[in-house]
């Protein structure tokens, strides 16, 4: 059951990071000019419904995809998803609490990808610091991710759940 | 139970700082190769992997993408069309003076016996998909070497200057925006005809650096390529502060970029030109007085 929920974690990243290129990309839906962080949304949401070793895996092939279709240095987003993946497994009690508190949760732990990806990328040399929006670039993702929350949280739910109800029968 | 848990924390944890450990080194591995051929080999395999389902999720979603997009600027359509009426009306009135120069610049090259360059060849692709991030400053295109693409062309929107192709497959091709922090581009302000250097901050105005400026630069000034890196005379953007030239000095402003990059589907890929070419012409071609024609429809004439 664990290797089935995996796959499917690995599906839905992977999906995610095709509807962030192309509808959360360029030309597509970019409210206030910067998309959501759905890669970043959908590891923090997958949390609850993979073991841990497998969660901070699935984090850092997240990452290392992303930093292999974006510009910049190789391994920054593999490092910043695997801390997201982490943290969110330290965390993953607090997401049965309610529905304010996953919401805050994914607030605070997009927004803390979003920061130590400025913090690594500038130690990199990447001048993502100098980049004249950055505080936009960095705020915005998480409250965007804070709407997308309820909706992927319950997709991912409904999907998990389905799956173990039919390894059940 | 507890010391289960606890041990699998443990395990967690090591695992965690040996992914940490992973990533410093390919990171610290791609920043000493300079981005070398193993990284650009991995970003093709990966990036022709997803080309499939990016195209086929962007065919799905445009529509509906275009449909909220649509009802978004609902609100600003009316003043758009009409700012956009007044807009035709000024370029009328410009295309009828440029005609009457282009007569003029017919008949003086006839005089001088200069032959214009014939018009680049170019190759139309479509933007399909763009960078993970916002961080990301790139687009990807649907053309790549079949349609003679290589790395380092110039890519053009109808506006002007958009970026360079930094990455080709056979059939996909990455562009990295000239907003990108690390793409610079030498530049000719048109006033002037004084040479410099403009640079990306991620987004917003370019930053414009001026190296031997002697005259003033005017809010408003045309920006050009120089030809060093791309084809001479395609607009990059407007100066948008004016800022006095000081002997010793740089010269610092800022360019407003002519290009809308998140509003662009379609861009041109200039395929007959490199920077070769231009040093070929250089050592020829007398500098200081060159015509030079736009790959686009601009004509452009620098005295030196």
């Amino acid at each position: 059951m664990n290797r089935s929920r995996v796959a499917v974690s690995l599906l839905a990243i992977v999906l995610a990071l095709v509807i962030q290129t192309t509808v959360f990309g360029a030309g597509g839906i970019e409210p206030l000019g910067v998309a959501p962080a759905f890669v970043t949304l959908v590891v923090i949401a997958i949390g609850p419904y993979v073991e841990a070793e497998y969660h901070v895996l699935l984090g850092f092939t997240a990452g290392i995809l992303m930093d292999l279709m974006g510009s910049g240095t190789l391994g920054l987003w593999a490092m910043t998803l695997t801390i997201v993946a982490y943290a969110t497994v330290r965390l993953r009690e607090r997401f049965n609490e309610g529905i304010v508190l996953t919401g805050f949760l994914v607030f605070s732990l997009t927004l803390m990808g979003q920061l130590i990806f400025v913090t690594v990328g500038t130690l990199f040399g990447q001048e993502v610091a100098a980049d004249t929006s950055v505080v936009a670039k960095v705020i915005l993702p998480a409250v965007w991710n804070l709407v997308l929350a309820i909706p992927v949280v319950w997709g991912l739910a409904l999907v998990f759940n389905q799956r173990d109800r039919r390894w059940a029968t | 139970m507890a010391t289960t848990s606890g041990r699998r924390l443990n395990r967690v944890t090591v695992l965690f700082f040996s992914l940490l450990a992973i990533g410093f080194l390919i990171a610290t591995f791609d920043v000493r190769s300079d981005g070398g051929n193993v990284a650009n080999v991995m970003r093709e395999g990966t990036q022709s992997i997803f080309t499939p389902l990016q195209k086929s999720v962007d065919w799905v979603a445009s529509p509906v993408v275009g449909f909220v997009d649509g009802v978004a600027n609902l609100a600003g359509l009316r003043a758009e069309t009409e700012r956009l009426q007044d807009r035709v009306r000024e370029l009328e009135a410009d295309s009828r003076e440029v005609g009457a120069i282009e007569e003029q610049v017919i008949q003086l090259e006839l005089i001088a016996g200069v032959d214009a360059p014939e018009e680049l060849p170019t190759v139309t692709a479509r933007i399909y998909a763009s960078g993970p991030t916002a961080f990301d400053n790139v687009r990807y295109i649907d053309k790549g070497a079949n349609d003679g693409i290589v790395v380092g062309q110039a890519v053009l929107d109808e506006d002007g200057l958009i970026g360079r192709v930094d990455l080709v497959s056979a059939n996909d091709a990455r562009i990295r925006l000239i907003t990108d922090p690390i793409v610079s581009v030498g530049v000719r302000v048109q006033a002037t005809n004084e040479t410099g250097v403009v640079s990306g901050r991620g987004d917003g105005p370019l930053r414009l650096e001026m190296f031997r400026a002697t005259l003033p630069v005017t809010e408003g000034d045309l920006v050009i390529t120089d030809g060093s890196r791309f084809p001479p005379g395609i607009v990059v953007g407007s100066i948008s502060d004016t800022a006095e030239a000081e002997v010793g000095f740089v010269l610092r402003s800022s360019v407003r970029p002519a290009a809308r990059f998140s509003q662009v589907d379609y861009v041109k890929v200039i395929i007959g030109w490199s920077a070769l070419d231009a040093d070929l012409q250089d050592g020829v071609v007398d500098s200081s007085a060159t015509t030079t024609v736009a790959p686009t429809t601009t004509t452009t004439t620098s005295e030196g």
